[in-house]
């Protein structure tokens, strides 16, 4: 069998990191959450990560969304990262600064996450 | 104001509490990547050796640590403080001088009271961070390029100021890319007991070791339910005060007193004015100043006993519903006493 993907999703809303964690679980990823930036980054890190994918909200406590990406991007530059943003918020254009591979504004379907992430993970 | 500890260390972080692990833990994830930070926390709770550590565990330690106190200044100064000018940009400007922001470069500029800054000081900042570095100094039309790790701290909540338009939101979430937060001491009184253990041995270092009294366990009890509004600086400066003088169960009941004291001032202005003092009842300072042309102890008394005798007529007229004849029996006056005292006092039924 195939390996699944694996997604590290960041998100400290609880009700959102719930849904998008059971929506990828349920669609056959391999999925690890975390709720604040400190946490996320810490399974980052961590030696067994190879994460294929990073889903990300932009305003965290400790560490924000931002720094994540600009994390991410230093030490893995071929991994991608989906920012999720609240709507007019301004950290957008902080996201793109630091290579964020799309960022989307909330609200969003699933669906239209889930195609974006197939679109990313078959680039 | 600025402090070039290029050799120094600087003091640990010390505590147990949840936060301060947590905000030790931070520092570790955060210190390499030199993205901007602020710290926020109460005065003297420690934000300077939160900078301190994220630079000394970070590869630009050995280079500048250069601080600001962006309440301390004003505007103008701070501007040229931060930016640096040119010789002759305004007068009095007879050297070209550099500013922080460049003699941070490769290092740390610490922007101490980031909430106390101008709006259009912020417009500036923002745009030096937006370029990654770049602006001019005053006077000058050449760009000049630093490469600084900016950490800022406050005490001040910049959401809240944002809200009222005094803090620019583009430039909170710019610095704000890392948030380490640190709690008030009374939030952590488990801290308590290692940050008295770790200052006693430092201060008896520098006391020569001589042999002083230090804080027995009870002392320690006592100061771990103590609120310490001035937080860890305030700790550091009752240590002190213990090892040089002595008397440590005197001392903690000074502070505790001045707690009292404090809270005294800033109670709520209830009815009865249970809070405020007797000179302020009797209103010392202003209708009955001896300062004033009118002022005899005879009228003083007068006003005094009439404001006493309103309160507690309107006081027992509230609860007995403004039954006359029930509050004259508890005030012990006659019914006719009363009516007239009420007419004379000026005491009016509150409105149906």
């Amino acid at each position: 069998m195939k390996k699944p993907f694996r997604l590290l999703i960041i998100d400290d809303a609880e009700e959102i990191l719930t849904a998008l964690t059971n929506f990828f679980t349920q669609k056959k990823y391999d999925v690890v959450s975390a709720a604040n930036g400190l946490d996320g980054l810490k399974h980052i890190e961590s030696k067994d990560a190879d994460f294929d994918l990073i889903i990300t909200d932009l305003v965290l406590p400790n560490i924000s969304g931002v720094a994540i990406i600009s994390i991410v991007k230093k030490k893995f530059p071929d991994t991608p990262v989906i920012a999720i943003t609240g709507w007019g918020e301004h950290p957008e254009s902080l996201a793109k600064e630091a290579h964020a591979d799309h960022v989307l504004e909330k609200p969003f379907k699933l669906p239209e996450l889930e195609q974006l992430v197939k679109k990313l993970l078959n680039r | 104001m600025s402090d070039n500890s290029k050799s120094k260390t600087g003091p640990p972080i010390v505590g147990v509490s949840k936060n301060i692990v947590r905000v030790r833990e931070l520092i570790e994830h955060v210190a390499q990547t030199g993205l901007n930070t602020v710290v926020f926390g109460e005065s003297g709770v420690g934000k300077e050796v939160v900078a301190q550590n994220l630079y000394q565990k970070s590869p630009r330690v050995g280079k500048p640590f250069i601080k600001i106190n962006c309440a301390a200044l004003p505007e103008g100064l701070l501007e040229s403080e931060l930016f640096g000018y040119e010789r002759g940009a305004f007068t009095g400007a007879e050297q070209r001088k550099k500013g922080k922001f460049q003699l941070a470069h490769s290092g740390v500029l610490l922007l101490d009271e980031i909430g106390d800054m101008s709006l259009s000081l912020q417009a500036k900042l923002l745009h030096v961070l937006q370029s990654g570095g770049e602006f001019s100094p005053l006077g000058s039309e050449k760009e000049v390029k630093a490469d600084t790790w900016v950490i800022a701290a406050t005490n001040h909540d910049l959401k809240k100021e944002i809200k009222e338009g005094k803090f620019r939101e583009d430039l909170y979430y710019r610095l704000n890319i890392i948030k380490i937060h640190l709690s008030p001491l009374r939030e952590r009184p488990e801290d308590i007991p290692p940050l008295i253990d770790f200052y006693i041995k430092e201060y008896t270092a520098m006391l020569n070791n001589r042999h002083i009294e230090t804080p027995g366990a009870k002392v320690i009890d006592r100061m771990c339910t103590y609120s310490w509004p001035g937080n860890v600086r305030e700790l550091q400066n009752v240590l002190k005060r213990m090892l040089v003088l002595g008397d440590c169960n005197q001392i903690v009941d000074e502070i505790f007193n001045s707690e009292r004291m404090v809270s005294r001032d800033s109670g709520p202005d209830d009815e009865l004015n249970h809070n405020a003092s007797l000179a302020k009842i009797i209103d010392l300072g202003g209708r009955n100043s001896p300062d004033n042309q009118s002022f005899s102890l005879k009228t003083a008394k007068k006003n005094a006993v009439e404001m006493v005798e309103r309160e507690i007529i309107s006081h027992v007229l509230a609860k007995t519903d403004w039954n006359r004849s029930k509050a004259s029996k508890i005030l012990k006056i006659s019914y006719k006493t009363l009516l007239y005292k009420i007419s004379d006092l000026k005491i009016v039924p509150p409105e149906k």
